[in-house]
């Protein structure tokens, strides 16, 4: 402020918070939103990351048994790892089925709908990661 | 032994703030939400939308809490927070360039005929209130006063000036038993 703007008597009279009754209050209030807002945030990110994990292992599930099929078919490993992939894949499966996702067949997708769904969530989580580091730091 | 937050500086506060800590900006909050208030009030903002504001303006600030070095108060800090938030309020309904004339009604006196701010602002027109009150209340120079409202730099000067002088003029102590109604 430039010496012609400032008014010391006025300036004082400014500085002086006014009493208001309901202080303690607003304190509460501001404090409730700051805790929800904390909340709707972790929720958020709980939910993205919970929606990227599983549509993620899901798709790593399916390139793995294709990839299976065409390179080591009839390998003990591979049939190994096709059973533990193919009971992984049921347990995700249950539990959409839990969630109330039954009729969401990821399997039916298309392999490119199933990686812009992934990729969707994936970048979804890291923007709220990023987003969530920068209030950190 | 710990400090209590009671004991602890503003600065030291932010910081703890920054770190995610919400009870010490619960102290903040505590220390500098009637200011904050008061300043949109005196602005010209309705008690309800003026609580809106500051409540806004304390959750940007929390969120924001790692900007603030110190270099003014906290309390300068969130006030000039607030006051853009209101800027950008009246901004949207276009309030501000529009001149509202005021009733010529003399303030409320105390005892002592002394006439107190918030009495003494609702003689001034709501932008000569809002400019006085940034400048003032805010803390902001007039340049950033004009680009905030959007009007020329001479204009927001002739504001201030005419808000002052009429600021200064109520503000002076007034005989007991002079009239409540003038002109």
């Amino acid at each position: 402020m430039s010496a012609d703007e400032f008014d010391p008597d006025i300036e004082r009279l400014f500085s002086r918070a006014p009493q208001l009754p309901d202080a303690a209050l607003f304190t509460a209030q501001v404090e409730q939103r700051l805790r929800k807002g904390s909340r709707v945030r972790f929720l958020a990110l709980g939910l993205a990351g919970l929606v990227g994990g599983v549509v993620a292992v899901r798709e790593t599930l399916t390139v793995n048994i294709a990839a299976g099929d065409r390179v080591v078919g009839g390998d003990a490993l591979a049939q190994g790892l096709r059973g533990a992939s193919l009971s992984t894949q049921g347990a995700v499966q249950s539990g959409l089925d839990q969630l109330g996702l039954a009729n969401l067949e990821l399997g039916s997708m298309g392999g490119m709908q199933l990686f812009w769904i992934a990729a969707g969530a994936l970048i979804a989580v890291a923007a709220a990661g990023v987003m969530k580091l920068s209030q950190d730091v | 032994m710990t400090q209590s937050l009671v004991d602890r500086h503003d600065v030291e506060l932010a910081a703890l703030t920054a770190a995610g800590g919400r009870r010490e900006f619960g102290e903040l909050v505590r220390r500098h939400g009637s200011a904050v208030r008061g300043l949109l009030r005196r602005m010209g903002a309705q008690p309800s939308l003026a609580d809106d504001i500051a409540q806004d303006a304390f959750l940007q600030a929390f969120e924001r809490c790692s900007e603030f070095r110190g270099d003014g108060t906290f309390a300068a800090w969130v006030k000039r927070i607030a006051a853009r938030l209101y800027i950008k309020r009246i901004a949207r309904e276009a309030r501000y360039v529009a001149e509202v004339g005021t009733e010529d009604v003399a303030p409320a006196t105390d005892h002592a005929g002394r006439v107190d701010l918030d009495e003494a602002l609702k003689a001034l027109s709501e932008v000569e209130r809002l400019c006085v009150s940034l400048c003032h209340g805010a803390g902001m120079a007039h340049p950033e006063i004009a680009a905030a409202l959007n009007l020329p730099l001479g204009t927001v000067k002739s504001h201030v000036k005419r808000g002052l002088d009429k600021l200064r003029a109520r503000l002076q102590p007034r005989p007991m038993g002079s009239t409540q109604h003038v002109g």
